[in-house]
């Protein structure tokens, strides 16, 4: 119970940071949406802890439902380093065809 | 026919003098690109009578090659030539390489360095016996290319060929791709033997698989 109030105070002080960036325009509104649901999704998640255990249960889990739930995060990240490389490669490409446009400029 | 030929160099400063000096007999036109070198490279390469092209910031072999090709196609070139800053290829392979093209034999000409014995022999044993194997093996498996030369940076190929050759590659993996690019277009192909002098190890285990990597990230970019 304690470790979940932490939590919620942590989530709870995130979002107050998040919206103070949105306020002051350091972020747009995509950004803002996208990491409101998450945060708020997270909340949930910490609050239904219980249900959380039995479900995971339920699809045949042996952790409880906070294993799963890490487990899950890192193949998310996974995923978002993953886009991440794509992203830059395309950078980079996009980098070299500037280079290469300078480099036969007036040549 | 008007042979131009590609010298990227990097930090070349010692070698870029002596070799595109000694490569200018040999063609019309030596274009040196000088991948944004922090050393004298393009004053020697100027000094030797080349035509410098000057990436602002270094982007590679792959890169470098791109641009002195895309300088010879805008400069009227027939036939160019990619060679090595750093003196390892001989000169008088060139007018070799060159002449299949010429002939009209091929578009695109490799120069092997294990078809001659003697020459291939003189590759580091660990490089000849593994790493040039395996990488041979992973050409013909993965991407049907049937070349003696996995690695091979010294090419040749018609005007026509480096307008459809369309390599993407920044770094070392050009090679390969330079290869699956002719494998692609059904261009007529030629090998000749070619000697190299070995002054440093060059492409190394780990460097190997850094070259799969690259063209494995650049299958799902595109």
């Amino acid at each position: 119970m304690l470790q979940q109030t932490i939590a919620l105070i942590i989530i709870a002080l995130i979002l107050a940071r998040l919206y103070w960036q949105k306020q002051k325009n350091y972020i747009g509104i995509n950004e803002f949406l996208f990491w409101l649901i998450f945060w708020i999704l997270a909340a949930v998640l910490i609050v239904s802890l219980k249900f959380l255990d039995r479900f995971v249960a339920g699809l045949g889990f042996s952790g409880s439902g906070i294993e799963v739930l890490l487990y899950l995060s890192v193949a998310v990240l996974f995923y978002f380093v993953f886009r991440l490389r794509l992203k830059l490669e395309k950078i980079e490409k996009d980098i070299t065809k500037i280079v290469q446009n300078i480099a036969l400029k007036d040549k | 026919m008007k042979i131009f030929c590609v010298i990227p160099a990097f930090n070349e400063e010692k070698n870029i003098m002596a070799v595109a000096s000694q490569v200018k007999s040999s063609v019309d036109t030596v274009v040196v690109v000088d991948d944004g070198s922090s050393d004298r490279t393009a004053e020697s390469a100027i000094r030797a009578g080349a035509i410098l092209v000057r990436h602002i910031i270094n982007r590679g072999q792959g890169a470098a090659l791109r641009t002195g090709a895309q300088y010879c196609l805008n400069h009227g070139a027939d036939i160019i030539v990619h060679f090595d800053a750093d003196g390892q290829f001989l000169t008088s392979d060139i007018e070799r390489i060159a002449a299949p093209i010429k002939a009209g034999l091929a578009q695109v000409v490799f120069g092997s360095r294990f078809l001659n014995r003697e020459h291939s022999l003189e590759m580091p044993i660990f490089k000849r016996c593994f790493i040039m194997p395996l990488a041979k093996a992973i050409n013909k498996i993965f991407f049907n290319v049937n070349l003696t030369d996995p690695q091979s940076g010294f090419r040749a190929m018609s005007r026509e060929a480096a307008r459809k050759i369309d390599w993407k590659q920044d770094r070392m993996a050009h090679c390969s791709e330079i290869m699956f690019e002719v494998k692609r277009h059904n261009l007529k192909v030629k090998e000749i033997p070619i000697r190299v002098i070995y002054h440093n190890f060059g492409q190394s285990f780990f460097g190997g698989f850094k070259i799969l990597k690259e063209l494995f990230i650049a299958m799902l970019v595109n």
